[in-house]
């Protein structure tokens, strides 16, 4: 303990108010302030154990150091009289490798990710292995979907963003991930993740551990994209496409599988079919980024997805639908969603692809692009689009008020209010010929706490969208323009301060008989 | 039969019990705040419940050895009073975390032991003659 010093980190040099550096004099000790190591001891847990206690005698002239090595005893009774066990105070150091124990040493940390056996995964003695009377077994929510070679493989990120093909996919889990692999032309029919047959090779066990009823994967569709990006649906998915080379160009590659499950109540797979999104790549493309979806429906179900029960849920989308004689349809497919422009790394509102993004309940959103006018460019032609671009294609009239709203119930829907301002700060007597485009949709959602105190539930109650237009001759000051299009979803809470509610007063229930004043009356 | 023997054999008894159990209660303390490795935290518990039986038995036998004033039982009780010793040994040195706590139980054990062997011997001596 004497000779430990932390503080002591110049060699052969004194460290400042280091009191434990042997480096310094008694002529460098007089022109230190104060110790900033004043007591070295081993662990405290111990019984009794040496001290070495440095401190600055200041009132000496010149001040001085004081070392003193004493015993420094625990008065817990449960200090540590003897520790029999060498290692136990102190960090176990790993082992070091040798010529003996070096394969081992490599297998087990030698990848990216400490690794396990694959083996000792299909007999899992302590895992969820469920058995009914019958001693049948079934799957349960998290257990690993076994194949009759091993799982069904989600390749997903770990550690870094590259793949990695370990990763199990679960019952009734549903899980996205998307991951990088490295690739190359000349390895494109030998590396196995990137092509059709690696994802549907082995079929999946119908029930944990029983092999024998076993489900094939079917193939349900396949999506071709193209270089630039252009996606297209094939018709006939019954081809299976492998990698192939072709003009210096490796097709067929595996871009993104998406799998659906179908599953009984007693915990069988029935079905299972996967989608696949197949690319190209050429000879500079280094790597891919693949991504991997798992979804899992009951069988004989149809599952509406519901945005809050009865109160919205913030984070889901927000329903929304039309109202074609009578009966506003709730749409829940994604066109009927109330969505808005969603802004793209290309930021040009003419070439934009498109894109637009739900609006999800509670999330104030904001989105935009840049529009470019030159002097030539057609009003009218130009209003339309963008108006079309900011609503898009199909904007509901009608927004769910409860995230349950069934379409029967015509009063749980709220009308969408529209609003059109104009950004014109001009003189109001003159009359407004020029067109207007438009450059900004706001929409904003009203909604309130509705029902009890304790467990409020959102309930959307009004919704307004404002097209805010602008003059063109207005925005072409110069020869070209790029004009912000922006469009945005706030969400307002309009809930009134809560009032507690009290029963109503008991009223006295006194009434005198009839005949009380009989004589008289 | 010694009186004074069988009283001690009682308190032996009531203190072994105490012994026990603030023994047990100190190993799962040190279970859990210090690195106690399963090869070394197995054998301490062993021991342990070794010693409880132990002492049991030889606390039956010593009683009624006492009692009937049988020279048998007491010996016999007098051997396994030196396995006890011995396993009180383990707990005050040898084990792999000893506390002061430990400690201090440990010795109050052993000199139990010790009037306890000597009243043995010496009522051992008086029932042979």
């Amino acid at each position: 303990v004497a000779q430990l010093c932390v503080c002591d980190l110049l060699v052969a040099q004194c460290d400042v108010n280091c009191c434990c550096d042997p480096d310094c004099s008694a002529a460098e000790f007089s022109l230190f302030t104060t110790c900033s190591v004043p007591i070295v001891t081993g662990d405290s847990r111990l019984c009794s154990q040496k001290a070495a206690i440095y401190s600055l005698d200041v009132e000496a002239n010149p001040p001085e150091r004081i070392f003193k090595l004493i015993d420094h005893i625990n008065p817990n009774v449960f200090c540590i009289h003897t520790a029999n066990y060498q290692q136990a105070l102190s960090f176990i150091s790993p082992e070091t490798p040798t010529s003996e124990n070096f394969d081992q040493l490599l297998k087990q940390f030698g990848s990216a990710t400490f690794s396990t056996d694959f083996d000792s995964w299909s007999v899992n003695p302590d895992s969820q292995i469920s058995s009914d009377a019958n001693g049948t077994y079934r799957y349960e929510y998290g257990v690993p979907i076994q194949t009759v070679d091993a799982f069904v493989r989600l390749p997903s990120p770990v550690v870094s963003s590259w793949c990695s093909d370990a990763n199990p996919a679960a019952f009734l889990v549903n899980q996205a991930t998307k991951c990088s692999r490295l690739v190359s032309v000349e390895k494109c029919s030998t590396i196995q993740a990137v092509s059709m047959l690696f994802y549907i090779n082995s079929s999946i066990l119908a029930k944990w551990h029983e092999f024998v009823f076993q489900v094939n994967i079917t193939v349900q569709s396949i999506v071709v994209q193209s270089l630039n990006g252009i996606r297209t649906l094939l018709a006939s998915s019954e081809v299976l496409r492998l990698p192939t080379v072709l003009d210096e160009l490796c097709i067929n590659i595996v871009l993104g599988v998406s799998y659906h499950i179908t599953y009984t109540e007693a915990g069988e797979i029935i079905e299972a079919a996967a989608s696949f999104v197949l690319g190209a790549i050429t000879k500079e493309t280094l790597s891919i980024q693949q991504s991997f979806e798992i979804s899992f429906t009951q069988v004989n179900t149809k599952p509406v997805p519901l945005s809050g029960n009865p109160g919205y849920v913030v984070g889901l989308p927000v329903r929304a639908g039309f109202r074609p004689q009578g009966y506003p349809l709730p749409n829940t497919d994604k066109y009927g969603q109330l969505t808005i422009l969603q802004s793209t790394s290309n930021q040009d509102c003419l070439a934009a692809a498109g894109a637009r993004t739900p609006v999800l309940f509670g999330y104030n959103m904001i989105s935009g692009c840049q529009l470019r006018i030159t002097a030539a460019s057609e009003c009218q032609v130009l209003a339309l689009t963008l108006l079309d671009l900011l609503k898009g294609q199909n904007f509901p009239e009608y927004v769910a008020s409860f995230g349950n709203s069934q379409a029967q119930d015509v009063l749980d829907w709220v009308p969408i209010t529209h609003l059109h301002t104009s950004e014109q700060v001009k003189i109001s007597n003159v009359f407004q010929s020029s067109c207007q485009i438009p450059v900004s949709l706001e929409i904003e959602v009203q909604w309130t706490k509705y029902g009890s105190l304790v467990n409020p539930q959102a309930r959307i109650v009004n919704v307004t969208a404002t097209v805010t237009t602008a003059a063109l001759n207005q925005l072409l000051s110069g020869r070209e323009r790029i004009v912000p299009i922006t469009s945005s979803v706030v969400f307002t809470d309009i809930s009134s301060p809560a009032e507690p509610g009290y029963k109503a007063r008991p009223t006295i229930n006194i009434k005198l008989p009839f005949d009380f004043f009989f004589p008289f009356v | 039969s010694s009186v004074s023997l069988q009283i001690l054999f009682y308190v032996n008894g009531i203190y072994y019990i105490f012994y026990f159990f603030a023994t047990l209660a100190m190993i799962v303390y040190k279970s859990q705040v210090f690195s106690y490795p399963d090869s070394f935290l197995a054998p301490d518990l062993a021991l342990l419940l070794i010693m409880a039986i132990l002492e049991a038995l030889r606390l039956y036998l010593g009683s009624k050895g006492n009692l009937t004033e049988e020279e048998a039982p007491l010996g016999l009780s007098l051997v396994l009073t030196v396995g006890s010793a011995l396993l009180c040994v383990y707990f005050l040195a040898w084990q792999t975390y000893v506390f002061k706590a430990d400690v201090i139980l440990s010795a109050v054990l052993l000199f139990t032991y010790g009037l306890v062997s000597v009243l043995e011997i010496a009522a051992i001596a008086a029932f042979v003659s």
